[in-house]
């Protein structure tokens, strides 16, 4: 079982006289919950999940953001003992990628000339490889040399690395079929085209080949028609039934939430959690608005 | 004229080359006169910005750069059935008058002081004939330019309803130690209804100078579709140009450029429009990295006659490096309002979101900015009809980028 814990993190945009966005948030994130994370525009929600992600846009001026890891959290593979609790915020992005970090993107970008297949699978193959060399440090650096070089934008990489062509499109096509979707999207390039409903399933898509430990989901809903909240519903509730995965969706609407059933909520206010309980809350705040917070936040204060 | 003429170029010079290729009479009489215009002819025209000439051909010296008797090139020519693939010698003979007729037909000898230069001096090049209704594929010319100066000529012709798909690929041989130059010329008289792709492949050494011009004629109802691949070379100079001068012929002209190191490429695509229902479509696509630097102009200049004209231009370039440079000067001429068209350039770099990306998915930043350049070129990928071309092309820049 895998913990993500945010400690105290203090954030601000990494640019002279940046702004301050976070102003110490603290959160804990374990496999197999879902979490909701709630709050008004601007209060931190996106930044958050970007800085667990690694966004180079943002700059950590104080606390930490640490990933915890069990035995039970790479299937078979065993995590050695001084490799099970790792700080986020030493690692570049595709390293935090590789050990089970997963964020899904409000607006993904939309790659022109990357077929899906061929990004998947460049994917899958780094996160497996860039794991092992975290895990038990192996420098095989020339190897990833090697194994670059024939790639191409049509087929993706010909050498077959630790996931193989034919391996690779059976189990995109199982993924799918469980998300409901058409797979001529698999020769498409990358969210080229695609429209905002299918880009966010495309999202869930990609966090179910790469079975994260844990999934941070940023407005997954937003401009989603009830059918497709549906289908991405069933694709998130999926993600933590059958790969354990935990959640953290950061959303405005208490909509997604009567499909993703959330074990907790969280209300974010001026880059802080100021209010945390279970499903209840999120039905709470739908009633009374974010003024009720605010006023028993700072009331109490 | 400002370029030198190099002390070793005479008439005698000419003629010699001439009678080593057996040649007839008209084509001397046109490489002399070619010669005798040089005094007159100005180097091609370039871009030029406030403060600055991108690319200076004054600086070529030609007196060290051009040997002309002592060209080599070791060429390959596959032809398909039913099309005449054949170097300028063997056609000669069985194809004099149709070759009398229509050389410098469509690129005129003396536009310029380097097109000048190679009608002259030229020792290589093919002749493409592809006869009424005949459908062939796949014509693949492979030249290694082997001597400090090479000149090229390539003539094709195309009959009425016939079609054809050429890859012409120039790369280095035989090592020499000082700087080079190579020209090409290509012209393309594209008869009734027929259809042309030209591809052409440029990855010679970093010592040589190019020069390139490629032009076609399309006749009424033809297509002529150019890829024009640059790679290579220390100072590219390119120029692509289509007249569109039937009613309803069109053309593509797909550009893809990677320059590296200091090299220059000064690349231009240009299709004038002169009759009614005509279509043409430029696109270019190019990356620089290190200190490389491209100048590109592109124009499509719609005629009084031209109406009903459809002509679309967009240039791309990407910068993988703060040294290098770019200026791009997309150009549009419209002499008849019955047109609808569109241009655009654009200059930048790697988009950072898509970096993260693609990042945030585990795939390493190098790995992922290869990805993203590789599917930039994508778009010029997918036109190449040759197999083989596209193959060569998608890995030089896989090898340029490791």
């Amino acid at each position: 079982m895998a913990t993500l814990e945010i400690k105290n993190l203090h954030a601000r945009v990494a640019e002279e006289d940046g702004e301050q966005i976070l102003r110490g948030v603290d959160l804990e994130v374990k496999s197999g919950e879902i979490h909701a994370l709630m709050g008004p525009n601007g209060s931190g929600k996106s930044t958050t999940s970007k800085i667990i992600a690694g966004h180079p846009a943002y700059e950590v001026t104080d606390g930490e953001i640490l990933l915890h890891l069990e035995d039970d959290d790479f299937g078979d593979l065993e995590i050695p003992d001084d490799a099970r609790t790792w700080n986020l915020l030493e690692l570049e992005p595709n390293e935090r990628a590789a050990l089970g970090i997963f964020l899904g993107f409000q607006y993904p970008a939309e790659i022109e000339g990357v077929t899906m297949t061929n990004f998947l699978r460049t994917a899958l193959n780094a996160k497996i490889d860039e794991r092992e060399e975290l895990l038990f440090g192996e420098d095989d650096e020339e190897e990833e040399e090697e194994a670059g070089y024939d790639t191409s934008p049509m087929e993706g990489n010909v050498d077959d690395g630790e996931v193989g062509v034919a391996e690779f499109q059976k189990l995109l096509k199982e993924k799918m079929d469980l998300l409901d979707m058409d797979e001529k999207f698999m020769q498409r390039y990358l969210n080229a085209g695609f429209s905002g409903g299918e880009k966010k399933q495309n999202e869930v898509l990609q966090a179910a080949i790469l079975e994260p430990s844990i999934a941070v989901l940023d407005e997954i809903d937003s401009g989603l028609d009830i059918d497709r909240l549906q289908d991405v519903s069933k694709g998130i509730n999926a993600l933590r039934d059958e790969q354990g995965t935990g959640i953290l969706q950061i959303t405005h609407y208490q909509r997604i939430l009567e499909y993703v059933e959330p074990d907790h909520v969280h209300i974010m206010l001026d880059g802080k959690v100021v209010k945390s309980g279970d499903a209840s809350l999120a039905s709470d705040l739908e009633d009374k608005g974010y003024d009720w917070v605010r006023e028993e936040v700072y009331e109490a204060a | 004229m400002s370029a030198q003429l190099p002390a070793n170029l005479s008439a005698e010079t000419v003629r010699e080359i001439s009678d080593a290729r057996d040649e007839p009479e008209w084509l001397l009489e046109t490489r002399l006169e070619a010669l005798e215009a040089l005094d007159e002819l100005e180097l091609p025209d370039v871009i030029q910005t406030p403060g600055r000439r991108w690319t200076n051909l004054e600086a070529l010296d030609f007196e060290s750069l051009v040997d002309p008797l002592n060209q080599a090139d070791e060429t390959t020519r596959e032809s398909p059935e039913g099309v005449v693939v054949l170097p300028f010698t063997e056609a000669l003979s069985e194809y004099g008058d149709l070759i009398e007729e229509r050389f410098g037909s469509v690129v005129d000898p003396q536009s310029n002081y380097l097109t000048a230069l190679s009608a002259a001096l030229f020792t290589t090049g093919t002749f493409i004939y592809v006869p009424e209704g005949v459908d062939a594929e796949d014509v693949k010319i492979r030249a290694e330019m082997n001597s400090r100066s090479l000149f090229s000529h390539t003539l094709v012709v195309t009959e009425k309803s016939s079609s054809v798909t050429i890859l012409e690929a120039v790369e280095s041989g035989d090592s020499v130690d000082d700087a080079r130059y190579f020209s090409n010329l290509v012209e393309i008289d594209a008869g009734e209804n027929s259809y042309v792709q030209y591809g052409s492949l440029q990855n010679l050494d970093e010592e040589t100078y190019t020069y390139s011009l490629k032009r076609a004629d399309a006749d009424t109802y033809s297509t002529v579709n150019w890829i024009e691949g640059n790679l290579g070379s220390r100072l590219t100079r390119s120029d692509v140009e289509t007249e569109l001068n039937g009613e309803a012929s069109e053309t593509k002209i797909v550009g893809a450029f990677f320059g590296h190191d200091d090299q220059h490429l000064d690349v231009n695509a240009r299709v004038w429009h002169k009759a009614e229902n005509t279509t043409a479509d430029l696109v270019t696509r190019g990356v620089l990295d290190d200190e490389a630097r491209s100048v590109y102009e592109g124009v499509q200049d719609v005629g009084r006659d031209a109406w009903s004209t459809n002509s679309y231009q967009r240039e791309n370039t990407l910068m993988l490096s703060d040294q290098s440079e770019a200026d791009a000067s997309p150009k549009l001429i419209i002499n008849n309002h019955d047109t609808e068209a569109s241009h655009a350039a654009s200059v930048g770099q790697v988009d950072a979101e898509d970096l993260f990306y693609m990042v945030s998915r585990s795939i390493p930043e190098e790995q992922a900015r290869n990805m993203l350049v590789e599917g930039f070129f994508v778009p010029v990928l997918e036109e190449i009809e040759v197999d083989e071309f596209r193959d060569d092309l998608e890995e030089l820049i896989a090898a340029r980028l490791r």
